[in-house]
């Protein structure tokens, strides 16, 4: 089932619950400080570019992000695909080599890396799918 | 025993009673006592027997039914290694109450179906049966009755029987080389080793069961609502062409390229940590609609209900993976035999042969898969091959593997 974004500012505030989520929550949080594994994600099709690391040892939240690529760190993974593939991947619906052979997620850099974050955040899906049923229902895919 | 229950008090056992348990006369069990053989035997006459105490002298009767001397046990008994015979002593034994014939007749069965039910499980023929057998086997009576085919119900037996073999073997295993060996390798004392060996295995056991028993349950409705989404997405033909206990399935084998030289370059451990991380890899990139059949070491045995995203998985799969150690990947598609848990068949094997055929970083795949495949997958010809064990050449494919970036 697609899901319909209003706006890529929307996008934005729906992303940016999916890595707090990830940050602020007690078991994948401190699992993703520790993978320590800079990601960047290039949404192409709203134009928007968001670069995720860990955080350094005097900040409290576990992750970072900033949607530019003025940022004084270097990816290690580089995914590449739609608002709404994000949308559908964070909520578990887009299985990632399968998106790959589909030419949905195109990936670069350290993809070993990208393959050992994946059980990390699977727990992210239900949170994410139920806060989409409360507050953005029509992006529950 | 209900939580918060008051424990019973302890049992009373004298030396002649041991003596009896363990199958000896009371002045061959105390010769072992005064030989230093049955650790915390109590020294002095009419005193009570511990548990622990209790527990080895049965250890000490067996290994001597089995021919091992007075000084082999002795010196066993001093470095611990008999400490592992107390946690035994904390399962319930079977109370043979029942007869076969009545244990049969109390549940309803027939005593040839009892035998075979035992043999399923991977008991030995039972001639006497405990309470709690014959409560199994009234409540197997009862699924039967409900309609349930006696010839899946016996294969369901022999999967339970083989996975419960398999987790008890490893419980017992990674006890012994995790718990028991270190505390032998510091030098602890046989009687300290046994208490804290009984110590732990008595706050695990009340453990395992309730994971299983909730584990289970997620992977079954894990797995209902794949058959449920395997029945409205069929896309390897009708089922109901194929004959009972047959079905139409799409196989891969995929293992790791130079795990031979790895484990002779790295060791076992650190080739053993690759497989894990493999597995795991794999476990926790499949689609829905695949499931992993069985680890053979660095291979993995895949079935999936949809050929064309178990290709893609496998191609996808495969541009993820990097580093030395690339992955070979398999796949072909056909009908297949299922009986006890596992699949069987020539196209199980043809499936083995054509990953066994690819190189490390490839996947290559059947007619059966291209014909199966959708637009955007590709595919190169290889040619007509001849794969070992088979004696007419297969149609063999390079999936393309997607570039990164």
């Amino acid at each position: 089932m697609g899901v319909e974004l209003e706006s890529p500012k929307e996008f934005k505030a729906v992303m940016d619950q999916v890595f707090s989520l990830m940050s602020e929550d007690p078991d994948m949080g401190p699992k993703l400080r520790d993978a320590n594994v800079p990601q960047r994600f290039d949404f192409d099709d709203v134009d928007m570019v968001v670069n995720v690391r860990a955080g350094t040892s005097d900040e409290d939240a576990n992750l970072h992000w900033e949607w530019s690529d003025d940022v004084d760190w270097e990816p290690k993974v580089q995914m590449k695909m739609s608002a709404e593939v994000a949308v559908r991947y964070f909520q578990g619906k887009e299985n990632v080599p399968v998106a790959i052979a589909r030419r949905r997620i195109k990936t670069g850099g350290d993809v070993k890396a990208a393959l050992a974050l994946i059980p990390i955040t699977k727990p992210v899906y239900a949170q994410f799918r139920a806060l989409l049923e409360d507050r953005y229902p029509h992006l529950v895919a | 025993m209900p939580r918060g229950a008051p424990s019973p008090p302890p049992e009373r056992v004298d030396t002649a009673e041991v003596a009896r348990r363990a199958g000896v006369t009371p002045a061959t069990l105390r010769r072992w006592v005064a030989d230093g053989l049955v650790l915390g035997a109590p020294r002095k006459a009419g005193a009570p027997w511990p548990p622990i105490a209790i527990a080895h002298a049965r250890i000490v009767a067996r290994l001597r039914q089995r021919g091992h001397s007075l000084a082999e046990i002795r010196r066993a008994t001093k470095e611990g290694r008999l400490a592992f015979g107390y946690v035994e002593e904390l399962m319930p034994t079977v109370d043979a109450t029942f007869t076969l014939r009545q244990a049969s007749r109390k549940a309803g069965l027939e005593p040839a179906l009892v035998e075979r039910i035992f043999s399923m499980l991977g008991f030995a023929q039972p001639e006497h049966l405990g309470v709690e057998d014959v409560e199994m086997l009234e409540q197997m009576s009862e699924v039967l009755d409900a309609g349930f085919p006696l010839a899946a119900f016996l294969q369901l037996l022999r999967v339970y029987g083989q996975a419960l073999a398999q987790i008890a073997d490893a419980e017992v295993r990674l006890f012994h080389l995790y718990v028991h060996e270190p505390l032998m390798r510091d030098g602890t004392p046989g009687l300290q080793v046994a208490e804290q060996m009984g110590e732990l295995t008595a706050r695990l056991l009340p453990f395992s069961s309730p994971v299983m028993d909730h584990v289970h349950r997620r992977l079954l409705h894990h797995f209902i609502e794949q058959d449920i989404v395997g029945h409205m997405e069929a896309d390897l033909g009708s089922a109901a062409s194929a004959e009972l206990g047959r079905m139409r399935t799409a196989i891969a084998f995929a293992d790791l390229a130079g795990y031979t030289q790895l484990t002779e370059q790295q060791g076992d451990a650190e080739a053993a940590s690759t497989v894990e991380r493999f597995v795991a890899d794999v476990t926790h990139t499949l689609p829905d609609e695949a499931r992993i059949v069985k680890t053979i070491g660095d291979e993995v045995m895949l079935v999936s209900s949809d050929p064309a995203a178990l290709a893609d998985w496998a191609v996808g799969f495969q541009a993820l993976a990097s580093g030395p150690q690339r992955p070979r990947i398999g796949i072909h598609a056909g009908e297949v035999l299922y009986r006890d848990g596992d699949y069987y068949g020539r196209e199980v094997n043809l499936a083995s042969r054509v990953a066994a055929r690819a190189a490390a970083g490839e996947v290559l795949v059947t007619r059966e898969i291209v014909d199966l495949a959708e637009s955007h997958q590709e595919f190169e010809r290889i040619g007509e091959v001849k794969l070992k064990g088979f004696s007419e050449a297969t149609e063999l494919y390079l999936a393309i593997v997607p570039e990164l970036g």
